[in-house]
């Protein structure tokens, strides 16, 4: 085990499916070629296969300690970078006989992508039912990707549990995608090599936090080390037991935790509310969240009953977060602050 | 056996070097998302800008309210791609094909000022200034470009008539159409009707306030006929029936007053409710009808003390000791000695209600009326807030829906206070950036005396009428003067009366059977006599009749993705008519497609400005210029000189020194740079800016130390007070350094009255038409079946991905969706009609049709097609959009002016065309 463990807790009930986070981590890192296909974070409507398509069929991770066998996703179930016809279209003389339109690279039409199925949800109307799900590498404290790498390329940083991929020794031979569970690890087809999220190490090493976290709009998600018992993802995750493991039963005690999502009740075959109840099956959640889920939904209810009725809840409290730098536990720098001139490193080209 | 490793290898030097810059700048995106003016870091690398991220640095303004940071999304979190994207423009073009065909020629920027200039010259000589039409949008940046509109007598329409964010009902209820609340001021509700609205997708920046109200103890109740984004963070999901939403806001406000739950105060103080209305006309009594020379606008209540009638002061909304009655009939004698009955406007409303019985109006909205019952007991015994967006404005019975949504706020005192209200679009905070024209030199002293002289002019004003409010001074100078001084700020023209003569929108405004049956008589008699009346004669409406439109700049918009009625009407109808058709952009749209020339503007990172300043976050945000603007691109203010500089010098050359527009003012063609520029002073847009900043802070909008040279170190700037221009008067209400804002506050705690007819919320228009339609009071009408008769209804709203078209077609962004456009249908409709997800459909009805690819979702109510709006024409095949398939019909009734608050004032009161809840049809296509 790492000596410390960073985690992230997201509030599903904040989470707008804005993709901001999507976006800040792709600007940050996924630019470049050979990874434009790569999302080390998406948000994805729920239910809903995911990204890749069927993700949560494709096996990985544990059962009793023993790894499961996954699957390698195929190229189209992870959905391609598409390219877009502008020139043909803006100044290719041939009017409105063309129009703009996505590409796959081998020029084919798109079936699918890293978020196809946006809203469009379950169940049947009045009573259909969806929430927004960001998906980002799980950070695991039995990262079943470590594991599986035969190369040794996978560790975990001691200071904060980040588990991360040597570029240099990796070979891309992409165990480590068959085994991770939650299928965050892409490959690099230029490269030749398996990348995924790293955690934004390069903002926390400055004490700033990850993008996704300093960039979600909907102040929605947390970052802080676990064993920190005044931070937010403590109290959430130990204290109330709000934030929950995604597929906790996988096996690979991920550290990315949900507040799983309330929603609103059903509505009867006599047009009445079903008061008490919301309207997203308890099995779904169950499911992805595990026994632990009627608690944690509980538990909120709870709190905010209280907080309708005029008393303080820290709870309540924590998921308002007052203060936006509340959010971003112990890495609260500014990244203007910070001086990063370009060609430190002269030994990099 | 976990392997844990500290050392990392040279590779993890490479992410470090991927986290590097050269200089950080503040940055935003001048969009008008309400608000824009997010502010954001902008990190230059190498000299081209990498990234952009949230500043994060805006303060807690109120104690125990949470902050508005990280304010921004994922929108302006790619932004930086727009600058080096395929649809980027950077050197002038013209057209060397048909318009359309997208054929250009690069040409020099001199030879597209020379031709340009000409055009202008030729279409002033020829039919007159009038003839040169800037498009009014919101855009920050084309306000720059549109200087030049100030200077040669141009029109610019209406920027509320062009982006059809007006909120007609509101604005019949309060004499504004946007009061709006901050940010911050969501958390303090405790019930939020979210309602025609979809902040999830909108309000991106700043929809945790809700999320967080909800946690302190709020409720978040949306009603909306789709299980929208905005729903499934609820408590409550009323799954509306599309276009009834005045019938369950009546029905709600008849619980709340058949229980007893209405705030009596409040409705006696604020709103029209206890004025007396004649029974036998049914028109407010008025002094006029009680006295020889009496005022037409001097109502009465029945003192239920005194038993007389006595006048509702017009100075104040104070009741003083008189207890205006709410119910009965009296008889009053009229000055010719006969006597009439009257009875309050509150008796009127209760009868109208009797229509909206929980169990009738459950007919009418399909919504439970034990669901009604509750939602109402609900709004009457919390602070509520209803988030309404520009969504009802666009039905064609909107007003109906805001004005019963206004009444249901009315009825429970929920506006004036924290915690309360609704919400439209308003911008302000910046006085100067407005002054800026009639300034004669560049000294922020010159900008104070200005302004001290326009406070002195609403002083004559009021000199003359001491009842007038300064707020009422303001409007009426701005609906009586408005159009007078060629410099008059923000001097605009509403456009209906436009389009109905030369952009073919006679013959559709005429189809009958697509308005509302209670339009008694043509369309047309509607129109004449609306012209006949005088009544639009302050936005110029009848100089259409002799004038031709010659040339159409659009800067920074794209009028052939936006306009309701859809491309075709325009190019069949007004395109023609134009010799010159110029689109000044950063990107090419579909209105630059079809245009003659695009000039390349510098994008929001290459140019100098401030964002749009909202009272949504009362800041003023600098939007610097990272780099450069890209190859031969230019700022729009420089753009906006070097075209004043051309006419004027091809002006010279061709020997015209002077034109005169419809009103006979004369247009001098000299020294038109010389006065734009101050004398040069502000041709550099550094200076520029420096002085709109220290302007303000001259007035006391901004505190004493702004400059641009402060606003470079702090970002942004929290207005001490909202100034006399834009949308700052609209909200009545002072700025508290350290709460929460809450508009409407001087009329709630001061008792000011409202710049309505009769200076109070009014929810009674005794206008003639609105008598004959019987809409004095607001009331239910069904949708009219515009597009024909066809079972589906299509809804639209604002996407998630871009602000209208700008970021649409980001590559980046359209990865994240299905990269084209799309329309929701519901499932159990598609298997009905073979339609499976990632079919292409056609959608059509009587004006057109267009195809596009179906997502099948369970969300979308049946009936109902949505297609969020925002695609460039371009993406849909043909380039037909939903925009073709809108008719763009304008109810008659907003028609009306020559009473009280109806009339025109830039952005207020005016015809707009709708576009919700059109009939379409669907059908599955081969692809």
């Amino acid at each position: 085990m790492s000596e410390r463990q960073l985690a992230w807790v997201i509030d599903l009930n904040k989470c707008l499916g804005c993709q901001a986070c999507t976006l800040a981590c792709k600007t940050h890192w996924t630019t470049d070629v050979g990874t434009e296909h790569q999302w080390w974070l998406i948000v994805n409507t729920l239910p809903g296969q995911g990204h890749p398509r069927g993700w949560q069929e494709m096996g990985g991770g544990y059962r009793d300690g023993e790894p499961l066998p996954g699957r390698l996703p195929k190229r189209e179930e992870w959905g391609q970078a598409w390219d877009f016809n502008y020139q043909e279209v803006l100044e290719g003389g041939k009017g409105q006989q063309v129009h703009l339109l996505p590409f796959n690279p081998d020029g084919s039409h798109p079936s699918w992508g890293p978020n196809w199925e946006e809203d469009l949800g379950a169940g049947e109307y009045p009573n259909a039912y969806f929430f927004y799900l960001p998906h980002l590498c799980h950070h695991c404290s039995r990262p079943s990707c470590l594991d599986a790498c035969p190369r040794d390329a996978i560790y975990k940083r001691p200071q904060d549990g980040l588990v991360l991929i040597d570029e240099e020794r990796c070979n891309g031979c992409r165990l480590c995608v068959e085994a991770c569970p939650y299928k965050r690890i892409y490959f690099n087809p230029i490269a030749e090599i398996c990348q995924k999220c790293i955690g934004c190490y390069p903002r926390i090493e400055q004490g700033v936090a990850p993008a996704c976290v300093r960039q979600c709009p909907g102040r929605a998600v947390w970052v802080g080390f676990l064993d920190d018992e005044e931070g937010a993802v403590y109290k959430l995750v130990r204290k109330w037991q709000v934030a929950l493991p995604l597929l906790p039963h996988l096996g690979t005690q991920p550290n990315v935790y949900y507040v799983p999502p309330l929603s609103p009740p059903p509505i009867g075959e006599d047009g009445e509310a079903q008061w008490g109840q919301g309207r997203i099956p308890m099995e779904y959640l169950r499911r992805l969240f595990g026994p632990q889920v009627d608690q944690a939904l509980a538990t909120l209810q709870a709190e905010r009953e209280k907080a309708r009725s005029g008393q303080t809840s820290e709870l309540m409290r924590i998921l308002i977060a007052y203060r936006f730098q509340e959010l971003l536990g112990p890495f609260t720098v500014n990244p203007s602050q910070l001086q990063r001139p370009v060609g430190q490193n002269p030994t990099l080209t | 056996m976990v392997q844990v490793r500290g050392a990392m290898g040279l590779w993890a030097e490479r992410y470090r070097e991927k986290w590097r810059w050269d200089r950080v700048v503040w940055g935003s995106h001048a969009v008008d998302c309400y608000p824009g003016g997010c502010p954001w870091y902008v990190f230059v690398r190498d000299g081209r800008v990498v990234r952009e991220e949230q500043a994060g640095t805006l303060p807690q303004i109120e104690a125990g309210v949470p902050d508005m940071n990280p304010m921004g999304c994922q929108k302006g979190a790619c932004w930086s791609h727009l600058l080096y994207a395929p649809e980027r423009v950077t050197r002038p073009l013209k057209r060397a094909g048909e318009r359309g065909e997208g054929k250009w020629e690069e040409i020099s920027w001199d030879q597209a000022l020379t031709e340009i200039a000409d055009h202008i010259l030729d279409a002033m000589t020829e039919q007159g200034p009038e003839s040169v039409i800037w498009l009014g949008t919101p855009e920050i940046g084309a306000i720059p470009a549109r200087a030049a509109a100030t200077y040669l007598g141009h029109v610019t329409t209406d920027g509320n008539a062009e982006f059809q964010d007006m909120s007609p009902g509101y604005y019949l209820t309060w004499g504004v159409f946007n009061p709006v609340a901050s940010m911050d001021d969501w958390f303090h509700a405790r019930l939020i009707l979210i309602w025609h609205a979809n902040p999830v997708y909108t309000n991106i920046h700043w929809y945790h306030f809700i999320a967080e109200a909800r946690y302190n103890g709020g409720e978040v109740i949306t009603i909306a006929p789709d299980y929208s984004p905005s729903a499934i963070h609820a408590d409550y999901h009323i799954p509306v029936r599309i276009g009834t939403d005045a019938a369950l806001a009546l029905a709600m406000c008849k619980v709340i007053i058949d229980e007893g739950l209405y705030d009596r105060r409040f409705v006696q103080e604020q709103t029209d409710l206890p004025l007396l209305v004649r029974r036998d006309n049914g028109r407010f009594l008025r002094q006029a009808d009680m006295a020889d020379g009496g005022r037409e606008d001097q109502f009465y209540w029945w003192d239920a003390k005194a038993q007389i009638p006595v006048p509702a002061p017009l100075t104040t909304l104070a009741l003083g000791d008189v207890e205006p009655a709410l119910e009965g009939t009296y008889r009053v004698r009229l000055k010719d000695g006969t006597e009439v009955e009257v009875e309050p406007v509150f008796q009127r409303l209760c009868r109208r209600l009797e229509d909206y019985q929980p169990e009738k109006a459950a007919q009418i909205c399909e919504v439970r009326p034990e669901l009604i019952r509750m939602v109402a007991r609900k709004v009457a015994t919390r602070p509520t807030k209803i988030f309404s967006g520009w969504n009802p404005g666009k039905h064609y019975h909107g007003d109906l829906m805001e004005r019963s949504m206004a009444l249901l706020l009315a009825l429970t005192g929920n506006w004036g206070k924290k915690g309360t209200g609704t919400r439209s679009w308003a911008v302000g905070g910046s006085t100067a950036w407005f002054l800026l024209p009639l300034l004669e030199k560049a000294d922020p002293a010159e900008a104070r005396e200005v302004y001290r002289r326009l406070i002195e002019a609403l002083e004559t004003v009021r000199s003359f009428d001491p009842t007038l409010t300064r707020e009422m001074a303001l409007i009426r100078v701005q609906q009586e003067l408005g159009m007078a001084d060629p410099r008059t700020p923000g001097r605009m023209v509403p456009p209906a009366f436009l389009w109905y003569y030369h952009f073919g929108y006679k013959e559709r405004w005429n189809r009958r059977e697509w308005h509302d049956p209670s339009m008694k008589r043509s369309f047309d008699e509607y129109f004449q006599e609306a012209l006949e009346k005088g009544w639009w004669d302050s936005g110029w409406a009848r100089v259409w009749q002799q004038v031709e439109p010659r040339v159409l700049i659009e800067a920074g918009g794209n009028v052939l993705r936006r306009q309701r009625g859809g491309q075709e009407l325009l190019l069949k109808h007004a395109w023609p008519k134009l010799k010159c058709i110029v689109s000044i952009d950063y990107r090419i749209n579909t209105t630059g497609l079809y245009a003659d020339y695009i000039l390349p503007a510098a994008q929001h990172y290459e140019k100098v400005g401030f964002s749009m300043p909202s009272i949504h976050h009362l800041t003023t945000v600098l939007a610097d210029r990272a780099v450069p603007p890209l190859d031969q691109a230019k700022s729009d203010w420089e753009i906006a000189i070097l075209l004043l500089e051309k006419v004027e010098e091809r002006a010279r050359q061709r020997g015209i020194k002077e034109v005169t527009n419809r009103a006979g003012q004369a247009i001098s063609l000299e020294g038109l740079a010389e006065r734009a520029t101050l004398g040069g002073a502000i041709r550099d847009e550094d200076a520029r800016m420096d002085l709109i900043l220290r302007s303000d802070a001259a007035i006391g909008i901004l505190s004493g130390d702004a400059s641009l040279a402060k606003l470079r170190q702090v970002g942004h700037m929290r207005w001490r007070r909202l100034g006399l221009l834009g949308h700052g008067p609209s909200q009545a209400a002072d700025i508290r350094p350290h709460e929460t804002f809450s508009p409407f506050r001087w009329h709630v705690e001061d008792k000011l009255p409202y710049a309505t007819l009769t200076r109070r919320a009014q929810f009674y228009i005794d206008h003639e038409w609105f008598l004959e339609a019987g809409e004095e009071l607001p009331c239910h009408k069904e949708v009219p079946p515009m597009g024909g008769n066809y079972p589906f209804r299509l809804t639209s709203g604002h996407n998630r991905w871009s602000i209208h078209s700008m970021n649409q077609t980001n590559k980046i962004i359209l990865n994240t969706h299905r990269g084209e456009p799309f329309a929701f249908i519901n499932n159990r409709d598609a298997e009905a009609k073979g339609i499976k997800n990632g079919d292409y459909i056609r959608i059509y009805n009587d004006c057109g049709s267009m195809i596009i690819q179906a997502k099948v979702s369970p969300a979308v109510r049946p009936g109902q097609i949505i297609v969020y709006n925002g695609w460039e024409p371009y993406t849909h095949r043909r380039w037909y959009s939903e925009s073709d398939l809108e008719p763009g019909m304008v109810k008659w009734l907003h028609l009306a002016g020559g009473y009280g608050h109806l009339r025109y004032r830039l952005l207020h009161w005016q015809p707009i065309p709708v576009d919700r809840a059109i009939t379409v049809d669907v059908e599955k296509v081969s692809p």
